[in-house]
């Protein structure tokens, strides 16, 4: 597809969400602000796993403070909710900063690992802060209707898809890729490799909080194991990968596809639903390991022979 | 006399092995130095001392009297040096415009931020070094002598005041060297001094101003290329044990 | 200092089968450079198999713990040859996520064939104990703490006497070595997941006996693991033992001393802080 018509199919699917409420049902409206919630982190995620290449698993820590943020202003202090989105913010981006720094020295699986590892920390950190409602968690005040949050959440999406398509094209994502490509070149070539790192860290902090904040306002409860829940940042990752990490639609695409089947297939049994994603996952990995985005583009050319050759590339 | 580069008793350990011992040189501006040794004499070792790929354990390295040497690699390619990698390392993903497009976003300051104009500069250093026609393939499809070119193209486009050369012409056959030395003089005549790695004898010989040889990570003779390769210890250090 | 006593007794035999725990996962991350996030929801399986043998056919569970082995060899085997094999020379990430989605799909079939009730394994002698100069050690946790040494040796002398173990720890050197020593490398590598499934199958069968199971316990006991792995580092069987005994010990005392719900603030602490510090394990040799 040309970019221009990439970017009218786009419009298009945003007219479509934003006007959901006046045609869909409830269900619908709800099913919308998930998917397009994980269409968010999928799309943030993009940014550090998909441009700077780190595998981050620690994307759901900042989505948990983002939620944590709102929860305590609201509740603890009473404050409004925009303040409770700026305060996660802000702790998430410190949290990026902070830790980002000795963090992102690693690569690989080690990198993958200490990030895991620190969202079973804040995890458990959260678990035992009062202010935070200890294991409990936090019960919100009921807020306006879904349509807010429609919108809300929309407008996230547009503005995180807007970023990503920025860094594509920027000099600062050319470096982001440089040091997804080889790191020891980019650096060689003048890209301040450990200062762009922890901007994309903290960029994706930015937007992650956000979605963080905004779905806890909506759902009206947090809890230490939703809020910093690690296989949402799985989810996240394989909707980005599955859609095409280093593409500017492919992350959001890859989440709205699996959000879609995955809620098709939970209204019949909750258990099938996660079985199912499982089963994407292996299967996506090994027979389309660079997500849809390549797949469309190379399947026209290869044929079904395109499948052949991703797994005689990487298999025995 | 201007030095570009100045390097004073510049020592790298590796776990007590001794890569690098006390070697001292000079860089005027405007010439190219040729760096020779067999093999293990410490030669990418000491380019990567200047590039700040990696630290040295003592000694210092000036650049245009400043002393670099705590650096990091990026800061050094912002004041203008730039090398390639004897064992290649493009970007593999990205198309071989981009790889070049990089160079020209980066590197030293003054080069150009906006990214139409980065691509426009990447094509002219890619028409440079002669690869034009591959501007759109993706890098890790090139074969090797077109990496050993993209590689030039990318330190050229970082438009440095200092090139170093690890091995550009390893593995290229006798009308690809010429090609190659005639570009490496054009970019000398742009004002750019060089300092060049190379195993090819006739290739240094021609290319060099001077020439300095290591082994064992010391410097063992400096000087101009006729008089150091009718030196002794040169020959039977590294000619006794040359296979060309 | 009764109380410290007890605790560290207590540490000391959690930590033995913590060690079992993570010796399957770092033998196939030191073999075959693939991080299993479907390793505790192996261990999980293990422990429904003893549990199955013990309320359906009323074995013991400790005689049911070869059959969880034997069972949990079978499916690593098949695993690797048809799932992972596929996808071992592509970048460390796509095996890991397809990992996770073996992960997935274990959890959400075992709670659909086992439902999501807690289940606990009670041998007569469950509560059986002695005393050990002041400490009440219960024989059950001493009878496991056992198997996982024994087993932890085993496998040591599997490694370094036996021509395939030989072959196995020369392909953590490359992985094309298998056949220097003639022997396929597809199923060598099969034959490492299906031992490293084998040990997650015995230690899920010794955690039924200590602990009550679900199928969710997977991912916690995933994080355990990987934290013992990363404390020992790659290189030893043995220095997981010493990782495994580290973190029993650290965990007791944080729940004693700090409270217990900090025991995973501790436990994963301590492994970000190795990561950073000293990503080759505490153990390892100095990159």
């Amino acid at each position: 597809m040309k970019p221009a018509l990439k970017f009218i199919f786009a419009a298009l699917v945003v007219g479509g969400f934003a006007t959901v409420p006046s045609w869909g049902s409830a269900v619908l409206v709800q099913f919308g602000i998930n998917a397009l919630i994980l269409a968010t982190l999928a799309q943030s995620w993009n940014i550090i796993g998909g441009y700077t290449g780190y595998p981050s698993f620690g994307n759901s820590v900042f989505y948990g403070l983002g939620g944590y943020g709102v929860a305590i202003a609201l509740v603890q202090y009473q404050l409004p909710s925009a303040v409770g989105l700026i305060l996660g913010v802000v702790l998430a981006v410190l949290f990026a900063f902070l830790l980002g720094l000795p963090v992102l020295r690693l690569r690989g699986h080690y990198f993958a690992i200490a990030t895991l590892g620190l969202t079973e920390v804040m995890t458990a950190i959260v678990s035992n802060l009062d202010i935070a409602g200890r294991n409990v968690g936090l019960i919100l005040p009921l807020a306006k209707g879904d349509t807010l949050f429609l919108e809300l959440s929309l407008a996230l999406l547009v503005v995180t898809t807007l970023a990503v398509a920025w860094i594509s094209r920027s000099r600062f994502g050319f470096g982001l890729i440089a040091i997804r490509e080889n790191e020891v070149a980019a650096a060689v070539m003048g890209v301040n490799t450990t200062l762009y790192k922890i901007l994309a860290f903290a960029l994706c902090a930015v937007f992650s909080a956000l979605a963080g904040g905004i779905h806890a306002y909506w759902i009206t409860y947090l809890d230490p194991g939703s809020a910093f829940d690690v296989s949402l940042n799985v989810r996240m990752i394989i909707m980005a990968v599955f859609g095409g990490p280093g593409t500017i639609f492919g992350p959001a695409l890859g989440a709205f596809a699996l959000a879609a089947i995955s809620e098709i297939l939970a209204s019949k049994i909750t258990s099938l639903a996660s079985i199912f994603f499982g089963v994407v996952i292996v299967v996506a990995i090994i027979f389309m390991p660079r997500g849809v985005a390549d797949l469309a583009q190379n399947f026209r050319r290869f044929g079904w022979r395109y499948f052949q050759e991703n797994i005689k590339a990487h298999r025995v | 006399m201007d030095n570009i580069l100045e390097v004073r008793n510049l020592t790298k350990r590796f776990h007590g092995l001794l890569a690098i011992d006390r070697v001292t040189f000079a860089l005027e501006r405007n010439q190219i130095l040729g760096l020779i040794g067999p093999n293990g004499a410490g030669k990418t070792t000491l380019v990567s001392l200047v590039s700040g790929t990696l630290q040295p354990t003592e000694g210092s390295v000036l650049f245009e009297g400043k002393p670099i040497h705590r650096l990091a690699g990026f800061r050094r390619a912002l004041l203008g040096i730039a090398r390639t990698f004897q064992v290649m390392r493009p970007f593999p993903g990205l198309t071989v415009l981009d790889n070049v497009a990089v160079g020209a976003l980066f590197g030293a300051a003054g080069s150009t931020r906006q990214l139409a104009a980065a691509r426009e500069d990447a094509n002219r250093w890619l028409h440079f070094v002669g690869l034009d026609h591959r501007v759109r393939q993706r890098a890790d499809a090139l074969g090797g002598p077109d990496r050993k070119r993209l590689e030039l193209a990318k330190a050229l486009a970082m438009r440095p005041k200092l090139l170093l050369l690890d091995e550009v012409m390893a593995g290229l056959n006798p009308v690809e060297i010429e090609e190659v030395i005639t570009v490496i003089k054009k970019v000398r005549d742009q004002g750019i001094s060089i300092v060049v790695i190379e195993h090819v004898m006739k290739a240094i010989q021609s290319l060099s101003d001077r020439l300095l040889v290591l082994h064992h990570g010391e410097k063992i003779a400096e000087g101009k290329p006729q008089e150091v390769l009718r030196n002794d210890q040169v020959i039977a250090a590294y000619l006794g044990s040359k296979r060309r | 200092m009764q109380l410290l006593w007890q605790i560290l007794v207590n540490g000391v035999l959690l930590g033995g089968l913590y060690a079992l725990m993570a010796l399957g996962l770092v033998l196939v991350w030191g073999v075959l450079n693939i991080v299993n996030l479907a390793h505790g929801a192996l261990i999980m399986l293990g422990a429904y198999v003893c549990y199955y043998f013990f309320t359906g056919l009323g074995w013991d569970p400790f005689a049911a713990l070869p059959v969880a082995m034997s069972l949990l060899f079978c499916l690593g085997y098949l695993i690797q040859r048809w799932v992972l094999n596929l996808v071992i020379r592509a970048p460390m990430f796509n095996s890991l996520l397809v990992t996770f989605g073996l992960e997935v799909v274990i959890t959400y079939l075992a709670q659909l064939l086992f439902s999501a009730d807690f289940r606990t394994v009670n041998p007569s002698y469950a509560g059986a104990n002695f005393s050990f100069f002041g400490a009440t050690v219960p024989w059950v946790r001493v009878l496991a703490f056992g198997v996982a040494l024994a087993l932890t040796f085993a496998l040591w002398l599997f490694l370094d006497h036996t021509r395939i173990g030989r072959a196995i720890r020369a392909t953590a050197q490359n992985l094309v070595a298998a056949r220097l020593y003639g022997v396929n490398p597809r199923q060598l590598y099969a034959l490492t997941f299906g031992i490293g499934a084998a040990l997650a199958g015995a230690a899920g069968a010794l955690y039924g006996v200590v602990s009550q199971i679900n199928p969710y316990i997977g991912a916690g006991l995933t994080g355990k693991s990987f934290a013992i792995a990363i404390i020992g580092g790659l290189e030893k069987s043995l220095y997981v033992l010493v990782g495994g005994l580290f973190l029993g010990v650290v965990e007791a005392l944080t729940a004693l001393y700090i409270g217990p719900t900090y025991t995973d603030v501790v436990s994963f602490g301590i492994l970000v802080l190795v990561l950073i510090v000293r990503p080759t394990g505490l153990l390892g040799r100095t990159a």
